[in-house]
């Protein structure tokens, strides 16, 4: 494979960053203080990368996209990520979900809104009994009729708060072995008998939301593939969670490491050699975590859907936030405990703990590599 | 020439392997061509990977880096062919930590490496601010009982005559080399890890415990799925290195290799340990090859500097010099 980027990929590199320069929005951490104003941000957000032809990127032609190569969203998200701008929202993996197994009448309703901003939508997977064992969810949906009737709780919904449609999992059939009684219906978030509220995580931010059903009515028309096919759909949708998207997380880490280094010039600690290790271990992972998500972009170029190997990637990830966030707190020292840091490196630590949880946590990612990379026998 | 216990390696027919070597072109992939090598750093990195899978004893980083080195210094045509076609053999002097090429006119402690059937090693002799290549007949050489059984080092027992070979080295043609060495000894690390987790994989999935496969055991399996994490990242920052040596300049290059070695030199040491361990007491014994694979990869840890060495200069390269 060829690391450097064709004429073509370098020329969609400039335009990006120009029009990055032009259309982001400066100063948003400061300006947004609710999550009102977090929500609004994001959908104006959404709709200027829409206008500016930045959604849909690899999505196929028919259903509103530019057919590009994952490369394309590659180079997208590390100039987002490079240039602090707000997250994009949650489509393209989700949308996927839809324009794979849903209807012609769906595709038509819902990918042109999803990519256009007017939908804003959240993943409903995870259930309190229902973390690390996806399958054992038990929210369940029954059928009356011509409608959907659902009772039961969903979690880490993260973006509910912000969500207009909810991409859900609910089990239609109790008397099935659990994987086969799981189908997939897109929610709508305003209608009667949900509530969403939103769970501060350790650093005392509302990162994610818990939703509560009661009673909610979905027509059955909002169902995706067949009655039961939920978990395919499902695993779908979670292998093209990742890969892509985790350029805009090294993009990050890169020029927090930059951040890093300037942090140890200004206190005198440059010359440590042992400080002088650490940064360069932490470079070091992050490099590792960048070329391996290079190769198996190349590879997705090259047709090869996403796998159990993603789950390296995503340890590679977690070991490389991990290590620098660890870093950043070391080298912020007592400042970083006593209020005095602006920088809010304790935070950043918190939150880099729940990167070894979130999509499956890191337990979880080396049992899909055991079982389905290296063949071992289940437990 | 696959090693799988100590025993093999007596049993292996050296001079063989080494003329197996140069006919099938292996001693010749980095041999110019106008100008150009014969085969890409990628290329040469898949060879080194099979025969550090293998552990072969048979001394290919070393005999490529002569012959880079020789190229470097504008060495005539005909020296250099009769390198690439297996009539001579070189060793790397190398410093006594390991970290890089001998000084000629400080040979205390210096190792030769790759000096299975070689006359004589190759190391740098400063004039002024110039370095010249510098040939170092290995005559009377004491072999040295290493901890990598699978590869010849010896060592000098008299003050040898050394003959200046070429012209003067540029300090952008011994960074090159020394990117093409980290590379190539990367490549061999990632070889013998990769191999030793197949293996290490069909045990889990072959020794029976408590009625079950070992391989059923969580604890097993996140330990080799550890192991697939660290091997397959290793084999990414390798595999850029390799392909950096011929694709970027040399500062990036060079910058790609030591991260490269800075990887896995950290991950080598994990990776031969839990090796060890996975197999439990059967891997603890000398008739096993896991001591084998981690006394390669340990040695591979510290050739051409370790983990704390290429951070430090990694430092240098992003932060300025200390």
């Amino acid at each position: 494979m060829d690391y450097r980027e064709n004429t073509d990929e370098l020329a969609f590199r400039q335009r990006v960053r120009a029009w990055v320069t032009d259309n982001a929005p400066r100063n948003w951490r400061a300006e947004t203080k609710t999550e009102e104003q977090m929500g609004a941000l994001l959908r104006a957000w959404h709709r200027k990368l829409f206008e500016g032809g930045l959604v849909g990127l690899s999505w196929p032609t028919e259903f509103g996209g530019q057919g590009l190569t994952p490369t394309y969203e590659a180079i997208l998200n590390d100039e987002l990520g490079a240039a602090d701008t707000p997250r994009v929202s949650f489509h393209a993996y989700l949308g996927r979900a839809i324009f794979t197994y849903g209807t012609q009448a769906q595709k038509q309703h819902f990918l042109p809104a999803m990519l256009r901003g007017d939908m804003q939508w959240c993943q409903g997977f995870s259930e309190p009994g229902a973390g690390s064992d996806l399958a054992g969810l038990r929210t369940y949906a029954e059928l009356r009729g011509d409608k959907y009737v659902v009772n039961g709780q969903k979690m880490w919904t993260s973006g509910a708060q912000h969500a207009d449609w909810c991409v859900m999992l609910v089990r239609t059939n109790r008397d099935v072995p659990k994987h086969k009684g799981i189908s997939c219906l897109l929610t709508p978030t305003n209608v009667p008998g949900i509530t969403i509220r939103p769970i501060k995580i350790s650093d005392g931010s509302p990162e994610t939301c818990e939703m509560f059903f009661d009673d909610v009515e979905i027509p059955v028309e909002n169902r995706i593939g067949d009655e039961g096919a939920g978990w395919r759909i499902a695993m779908t949708v979670l292998s093209y969670e990742r890969g892509p998207a985790d350029i805009g997380f090294i993009a990050t880490l890169k020029s927090t490491l930059r951040r890093l280094e300037g942090l140890a010039e200004e206190t005198g600690r440059a010359n440590d050699p042992e400080i002088r290790k650490a940064i360069a271990r932490a470079y070091v992972v992050g490099e590792a975590l960048r070329l391996n998500v290079m190769e198996q972009l190349s590879q997705r170029v090259a047709g090869k859907p996403p796998g159990p190997d993603g789950s390296v990637a995503r340890l590679l990830l977690t070991q490389a936030e991990q290590t620098v966030r660890r870093l950043e707190l070391e080298l912020t020292g007592a400042d970083a405990l006593t209020g005095r840091d602006e920088s809010d490196a304790f935070g950043a630590y918190l939150r880099s703990r729940t990167i070894s949880i979130f999509g499956g946590t890191s337990e979880i990612q080396k049992n899909i590599l055991a079982n389905q990379v290296l063949g071992l026998p289940k437990a | 020439m696959r090693v799988n216990t100590p025993a093999d390696i007596a049993s292996i027919d050296l001079d063989k392997a080494w003329r197996t070597l140069a006919e099938a072109g292996l001693l010749a992939m980095r041999a110019r061509d106008g100008g150009a090598p014969m085969s890409s750093g990628v290329d040469v990195m898949f060879a080194v990977e099979e025969l550090g899978a293998a552990l072969a004893p048979a001394p290919l980083v070393g005999a490529l880096l002569a012959t880079e080195l020789f190229t470097l210094a504008d060495a005539p045509a005909a020296l250099i062919d009769t390198l690439t076609n297996g009539e001579a053999r070189y060793a790397i002097a190398l410093s006594r930590q390991l970290d890089g090429l001998a000084d000629a006119s400080a040979l205390a402690g210096v190792v030769c490496f790759g000096a299975e059937g070689a006359n004589a090693a190759l190391a740098l002799k400063r004039d002024g601010e110039a370095r010249y290549l510098v040939v170092l007949p290995l005559a009377n050489a004491r072999v040295l009982d290493g901890a990598d059984p699978t590869r010849r080092l010896s060592a000098f027992t008299e003050a040898p005559v050394g003959e200046v070979v070429g012209t003067a080295l540029s300090q952008d043609a011994l960074d090159r080399w020394t990117a093409l060495a980290l590379a190539l000894v990367c490549a061999d690390m990632v070889g013998a890890m990769r191999q030793g987790l197949k293996e290490a994989v069909e045990y889990a999935k072959t020794r029976i415990q408590y009625d079950v496969p070992i391989g059923s055991f969580q604890a097993v399996q996140h330990m080799l799925a550890e192991m697939l994490v660290q091997t397959e990242a290793a084999a990414s920052v390798t595999r850029y290195a390799a392909w950096s040596v011929d694709a970027l300049g040399v500062a990036e290059s060079l910058l790609a290799a030591r991260t490269a070695k800075a990887y896995c030199g950290a991950a080598t040491q994990v990776l031969s340990e839990t090796l060890m361990q996975s197999y439990g007491g059967i891997g603890q014994t000398w008739e096993h090859v896991a001591h084998l694979r981690a006394r390669r990869a340990l040695f591979d840890r510290a050739l051409f500097g370790d983990e704390s060495h290429q951070l430090l200069r990694i430092a240098d390269a992003r932060m300025g010099r200390a």
